[in-house]
């Protein structure tokens, strides 16, 4: 063991006059007077590095002192001295190395974080803007803000004859009896046409019901314009009471101009009324609550 | 029902551009309805031909406060509106 440290105690920077081999066995506790060793890596070839012995500083002028270093040695068996002259000027280069690498890391750190802040902070701002979007565009179904209603330039357009098919459902637990009052109605795209339905209330206590609708084919939706109904409103009947329930509504005259809806001839309007709790809101976007 | 539709493309609600009508609890205007539905089954169901009757069970409504006062040129019908006009000018 020892001849092997005298071998790397002279192959590394230390030179041998200012070191010598101690024959004491390798004592860590003795080590650590003054000195901490700079570095747990070999600072030539960056492999950690192992106390293996400790070798005695040898004063060209007062004798052998008693500060011990500890010899460092890598898996390379190259000597990475902990101090001397050398190592001092190497520690210091590689000390700036290390602040450098540190400011570097502190810089990228700094921009990494800020990237993550920025990206929550759109994130936040998304929401409204979003909103903006759509109420600008009308994208997605949102009706346009400052939308001007069709209703006082209303033609009708006398070719084109469709037919309005009315269905109504109930949900499977709601308990009233909902139907249509007439099976279709003929109307003209720009003419103002109403319907009925008819609900029931055949139990013992009162059931609010709040309905939704549905028109097939779906790429007429848009053009059904309902200009007053009984529908995302909720609806109270009391026991064995009966109410009709009219839908005012019109079509588009800007249905001649749809390609896809060219052929189409009969459009089915569904109702479909589900029973809610009281204070129950069917989860509308928000231009509903403007309406009112 | 109409949520089930995984892939395709949700079919966009509306809202009615002049909110929801007030259920007629009283019946008020169930007379004249039940003359439109006749009408209605008359005219087999052709929309054109009873807007007449159309038109008096929204005045009845708005009458009985089921329904907020409109022109009737908003509500499509432009002739009556004109028609008042020259009544009210004679």
């Amino acid at each position: 063991m020892f001849p092997a440290v005298k071998l790397l105690c002279r192959s590394g920077a230390l030179s041998s006059r200012l070191f010598q081999l101690g024959t004491t066995a390798p004592s860590f506790s003795t080590f650590l007077h003054g000195i901490a060793p700079s570095a747990s890596q070999c600072s030539r070839c960056l492999t950690t590095l192992q106390k293996t012995a400790v070798c005695r500083t040898l004063n060209s002028s007062s004798g052998p002192s008693r500060s011990f270093l500890p010899i460092f040695t890598c898996s390379k068996g190259r000597l990475a001295p902990a101090i001397n002259r050398r190592s001092v000027l190497w520690a210091s280069t590689q000390r700036q190395v290390n602040q450098s690498n540190q400011k570097s890391n502190k810089t990228i750190f700094i921009y990494i974080s800020s990237v993550f802040i920025v990206m929550i902070g759109v994130s936040y701002v998304a929401v409204p803007l979003y909103r903006l979007f759509c109420a600008a565009t009308g994208f997605g179904g949102v009706p346009l803000t400052g939308y001007e209603s069709k209703l006082d330039s209303l033609v009708p357009v006398k070719e084109r004859i469709l037919k309005i098919k009315f269905n109504a459902d109930t949900a499977s637990s709601m308990q009233w009896s909902f139907r249509p009052q007439q099976p279709e109605v003929t109307v003209v795209p720009g003419e103002t046409a109403l319907a009925f339905y008819k609900a029931k209330n055949p139990t013992d206590k009162p059931i609010l019901g709040i309905s939704t609708y549905n028109v097939i084919p779906y790429e007429a939706g848009p053009y059904f314009n309902k200009i007053q109904c009984f529908c995302f409103e909720e609806q109270r009947l009391n026991p064995h009471e009966e109410v009709d329930m009219p839908v005012f509504f019109y079509i588009d005259p800007d249905i001649m101009d749809d390609p896809r809806l060219e052929k189409i001839e009969q459009i089915t309007l569904s109702y479909t009324f589900f029973e809610s709790k009281e204070g129950m809101t069917v989860p509308l976007p928000g231009y509903m609550q403007a309406e009112q | 029902m109409s949520s089930m539709t995984f892939g395709q493309k949700p079919f966009q609600v509306i809202p009615p551009e002049k909110g929801a009508f007030p259920l007629d609890h009283a019946g008020e205007c169930k007379s004249i309805m039940v003359s439109f539905m006749r009408c209605l089954h008359d005219n087999k169901n052709v929309n054109a031909y009873c807007r007449e009757e159309a038109r008096q069970y929204l005045d009845c409504r708005m009458k009985n406060n089921l329904m907020a006062k409109e022109e009737w040129r908003n509500l499509g019908y432009p002739e009556f509106d004109e028609k008042l006009q020259n009544e009210n000018k004679s």
